[in-house]
């Protein structure tokens, strides 16, 4: 048996699971695995700042594109727009309530709450307070992560696009723009983030907590 | 360096732990990093049970139904994705294509595969079964491409002539892509790399 610390070396791959031991790096270089080459750690000594800028870029572009509208089509002089609350009320109006309610959570509150523990996450880790808090957000995040469904939903935003291309003309609103900004903010974020070296900053910050 | 399997990666802060106890406690966060092997695979096998019965409906079903000046036409996946092939929209129809009849199928098929192999022996190593299972786990949420196109095209095509909304198959769809997801999600990686956890409880701790 070798002890804690020693385990801390330590690394699994999340994608093959092989394990490897550590080694330090220095500032800005990653680590890859040496099985399938993705990457396992890095270190960026200005990550929570970084990653805390981008944060609130997105949850500004995230709020403009929930609250204006998004496409407006027009067919022959009939004009209809798609928002966020013209989507409910017409999912309610067809009394699709199961649809309705997981649209409602993949689509609005799981991204809104990601988003959002991510900002009182880095905002607290930044300013070294709420060591107890900040582990919730972490382990919250880890569960949260896989039902965002944003980027499903731009995407299906176009391929719905094409399909009335023909009949009707496309009119691209505010929060189209917002989409694309927040999706792009989003691929970068998570490119840049490392909820592995977040756990390890929050172990070196506030030590091992026991609950 | 130690064995692989003597150590587990905890899913929710990924630090390594000990393999070593049926109720492991992560060290780190303190989380059930998984409960029983056995527990694990019977979830995984019911939420995927659950998920395949819905693939039914989900195909037999209409997605979308569209009423035009008091004509209604439905629509299945099939039918639509058909629908488009002949329209001639080729790109179009080979994401629907992709997004909601490949991908559930290649879930399913992935998840019953990693399931049977964890019971018995299989020839493909494990390095290859952590990829795949990697795989259904990224392309999972893919498949609701098709619910958010049907809801998206009923809330702009509704007019008092024109009107398009969605189908008894939407709903069967996306809790089959909801399952499955939980399916996923419960799936236990030390299934792949345990071969005794299904006999008897015991799983080695020595290094």
């Amino acid at each position: 048996m070798i002890n804690e610390y020693e385990l801390d070396n330590l690394i699994i791959c999340k994608k093959c699971h092989t394990l490897h031991e550590k080694i330090p790096l220095h500032n800005k270089k990653k680590a890859l695995c040496s099985k399938c080459n993705i990457v396992m750690y890095q270190r960026d000594d200005k990550m929570l700042d970084k990653n805390l800028a981008l944060v609130i870029a997105a949850a500004i572009s995230l709020v403009i594109a929930f609250k204006f509208t998004i496409i407006t089509i027009n067919i022959q002089g009939l004009e209809q727009s798609l928002t966020l609350a013209s989507l409910f009320s017409v999912i309610a109006e067809h009394k699709q309530y199961v649809v309705g309610m997981m649209f409602l959570f993949l689509i609005v509150i799981f991204p809104i709450a990601i988003i959002l523990s991510m900002l009182l996450l880095l905002f607290f880790m930044k300013i070294k307070k709420g060591a107890y808090f900040t582990k919730r957000l972490l382990i919250l995040l880890a569960h949260l992560r896989p039902w965002s469904m944003v980027d499903i939903f731009f995407i299906s935003l176009l391929v719905a696009m094409v399909k009335l291309f023909d009949y009707a003309n496309i009119e691209l609103g505010v929060s189209f723009m917002a989409f694309i900004f927040t999706l792009i903010l989003d691929i970068i974020i998570t490119k840049n983030i490392s909820f592995y070296e977040l756990w390890e900053i929050h172990t070196n910050t506030y030590g091992t907590i026991n609950e | 360096m130690n064995n692989h399997e003597d150590f587990i990666r905890c899913h929710i802060c990924e630090t390594v732990n000990y393999n070593d106890d049926k109720n492991v406690l992560c060290r780190r966060c303190h989380g059930h990093i998984y409960n029983s092997l056995r527990i694990s695979f019977h979830k995984t096998l019911a939420f995927l049970i659950t998920a395949i019965i819905l693939y039914i409906p989900a195909n037999i079903y209409p997605i979308l139904i569209s009423k035009q000046f008091g004509i209604h036409s439905e629509s299945t996946i099939l039918g639509g994705i058909m629908h488009l092939w002949e329209a001639g929209s080729y790109p179009i129809a080979l994401i629907i294509l992709v997004a909601s009849v490949f991908v559930p199928l290649l879930k399913f098929i992935l998840i019953i595969y990693l399931l049977i192999t964890s019971k018995y022996k299989s020839y493909s190593s494990k390095l290859d079964k952590h990829k795949l299972f990697y795989i259904t786990e990224a392309i999972g949420p893919w498949s609701m491409v098709d619910v958010f196109v049907v809801i998206i095209l009923s809330v702009l095509i509704h007019f008092s002539g024109i009107q398009i909304y969605p189908g008894a198959g939407a709903t069967a769809f996306a809790l089959m892509v909801f399952f499955t997801m939980l399916s996923a999600l419960s799936f236990d990686t030390r299934l792949i790399t345990n071969k005794k956890h299904l006999k008897g409880h015991s799983i080695n701790a020595n290094s």
